[in-house]
């Protein structure tokens, strides 16, 4: 966290000062070094992302040979009804999830970060449902979130809410799974803003404490600009995992009721799963894709214009 | 009485601590339990008979325990699960942290033409969403008859470039000194690499090793979607049967079993969280900053 301000030295030794006969010196063994990892790096990371462009343009399935098909998985995925109705809720699940973990995640850094007694114990109560599977996550708010006995209807009774039926209604169910996808996606957020936290100079908030300036003050015009690019980097990469989002459904509510929490992976899942069409699996695949990029490319974007 | 008073009184001095934050941090902190009350709560029904569960009264505290939904859990095969999912993220986080020391010492270590570009490609690749290999990938597991196995829950989760990432950032700040008089006694670059370099790289170790770990047990997407035979799942995924909306057994008998079943699961990732979060929440800042 500390050097990352400060550029690291590309090379470790310094070329010597050039004489024409002197040619700097070349680790051929390095290549050795960096291919232990090269070679699954590029046969499992990288050569099934090309594949996968040339399957999204074909009719394959488990049994049998491709079938070069052209943009007809395209097509059709432009004019399927679930290919929009799982894009549109990756986008709900962003409304939904972003705002909550990125305001929560802030909250709470802000108030570990004040160094209160037990603030340590806090940190790690704060993170650890980050570190569980998504196994876990699921069927714990399977259960909290029940409609008729969960803890969270409980609480709200309590409070005079009727019962809502979280996760069992088409109304609901975006916001049961984006109520357990915020407990779980937190930590990473939580994390990255505690580092920024105590990354901003002591002496700028020490010089607004002697200008007199109240917690609140400092919180807007000292604290908040400082961590504009933490809070941009989070948004991104909360709305890219957040358009991402699988395991939650999946074990939540399968995708339904009736399609309503489904999205873009879990349709692709169930495309090449349930309905073994890998071509129109990796076609959609290759659309998210570009969303994400999309969004990545734009918020370094706007990440230089205000720079 | 009056001790206590001066103490209590140094204390809050000493850390700028007012009244006005004895509000903020009593909100605090109940915050901070509450978001840790459904761990409790997991474990609280896992320990209650099936009848005490679905009421309305909630008891925090079961007023009577047993351990029969820990039994009935093992009837399925959670140790074979277990089992698979200790090859799977004991292997693969060995692999990745082995071969990613190895990738970070020597781009930040050597020289060698490409070695930049190579690394700007590790750090690209970061943006493109594993999901999109998957399906490809999937099929050529498929075709290739590896479906079920052990190599394909290992092989894909080996090249990350998260390990290569935090070993090239704490190699750039090695001392050349050490390797300079390594060098002097002779010692190859694979000597220098395993006798000097790497027994000094514990902190980036363990840090890889902790994080990676968890990942890979939590891995859920690829273990589901590449094992077919009950007997090849490992522990999320066979555990996820136990959720009312894919098994219907929790439809049946309550949420007590499928509580037992998650409290097993998280133990080991919570446990190795309690234990080395230090390693956690410095290694994960580090290595997401970048990217």
């Amino acid at each position: 966290m500390t050097d990352m301000a400060v550029p690291a030295p590309e090379t470790a030794v310094a070329p010597p000062p050039g004489r024409r006969h002197e040619r700097p010196r070349v680790d051929r063994v390095g290549y050795l070094f960096v291919a232990f990892f090269s070679v699954p790096f590029f046969l499992f990371n990288i050569l099934p992302v090309l594949f996968g462009v040339y399957v999204a343009f074909t009719r394959w399935s488990i049994v049998g040979s491709p079938r070069w098909v052209g943009t007809e998985n395209f097509t059709r995925a432009f004019a399927d009804p679930w290919v929009t109705v799982a894009f549109q809720n990756a986008l709900i699940y962003g409304v939904l999830i972003v705002p909550g973990v990125t305001v929560l995640g802030l909250a709470f850094a802000l108030f570990v970060s004040r160094g209160y007694p037990l603030s340590g114990l806090a940190r790690t109560l704060f993170f650890a449902p980050n570190v569980v599977s998504a196994t876990v996550i699921g069927l714990v708010w399977v259960w909290l979130l029940d409609t008729q006995f969960g803890l969270v209807n409980h609480y709200l009774g309590v409070v005079g809410v009727s019962a809502v039926p979280w996760l069992t209604s088409t109304d609901w169910s975006l916001v049961g799974v984006s109520i357990a996808s915020v407990w779980w996606d937190l930590g990473l957020a939580f994390v990255l803003f505690l580092a920024a936290l105590q990354d901003i100079p002591a002496d700028l908030t020490e010089a607004a404490l002697v200008d007199g300036a109240g917690r609140w003050q400092r919180l807007f015009f000292i604290v908040l600009p400082q961590l504009r690019p933490v809070i941009s980097m989070v948004v991104t990469l909360q709305l890219i995992s957040t358009f991402r989002i699988f395991s939650q459904v999946y074990v939540m509510t399968n995708g339904g009721p009736a399609g309503s929490s489904s999205s873009p992976i879990y349709y692709i899942y169930t495309m090449a799963i349930v309905r073994n069409l890998f071509g129109y699996a990796s076609a959609i695949a290759l659309l998210l894709f570009i969303v994400i990029l999309v969004i990545t490319l734009l918020q370094r974007f706007l990440l230089k214009e205000r720079a | 009485m009056t001790t206590l008073m001066t103490r209590l009184r140094r204390y809050m001095d000493e850390h700028r601590f007012t009244l006005l934050d004895l509000p903020i941090w009593l909100v605090g902190m109940a915050v901070a339990f509450a978001w840790f009350a459904p761990f409790v709560w997991m474990v609280s029904t896992s320990l209650k008979y099936p009848e005490d569960v679905m009421t309305a009264q909630i008891e925090w505290l079961p007023s009577r325990i047993t351990f029969d939904n820990y039994v009935k859990v093992f009837e399925y095969p959670v140790v074979r699960w277990a089992f698979n999912s200790l090859i799977q993220a004991g292997v693969a986080t060995s692999l990745s942290v082995l071969f990613g020391a190895m990738a970070g010492y020597g781009l930040a270590r050597m020289r060698f033409p490409g070695r930049d570009g190579l690394f700007a490609l590790f750090l690209a690749s970061l943006m493109i969403p594993t999901e999109v290999s998957i399906i490809p990938m999937l099929l050529g597991f498929i075709k290739m008859g590896w479906a079920s196995s052990y190599q394909a829950l290992i092989l894909p989760s080996i090249g990350n470039v998260f390990a290569v990432y935090i070993f090239r950032q704490f190699f750039l700040g090695f001392p050349a000194e050490i390797e300079e008089a390594a060098r002097v006694d002779g010692a190859g670059p694979f000597r220098l690499f395993f006798l000097i370099a790497l027994p000094l790289a514990r902190a980036p170790a363990i840090a890889a090793a902790v994080i990676l770990f968890t990942l890979n047990w939590n891995n859920f997407l690829w273990p589901l979607l590449v094992t077919f035979d009950e007997s090849m799942k490992t522990l999320p995924v066979g555990i996820a049967a136990f959720t009312p909306v894919v098994g219907t057994r929790t439809q049946l008998e309550g949420f007590s079993v499928a509580m037992a079943a998650v409290t097993i699961l998280s133990v080991p990732s919570l446990a190795l969280f309690f234990l080395l979060q230090r390693y956690f929440i410095q290694g994960i800042s580090q290595g997401s900053i970048k990217s």
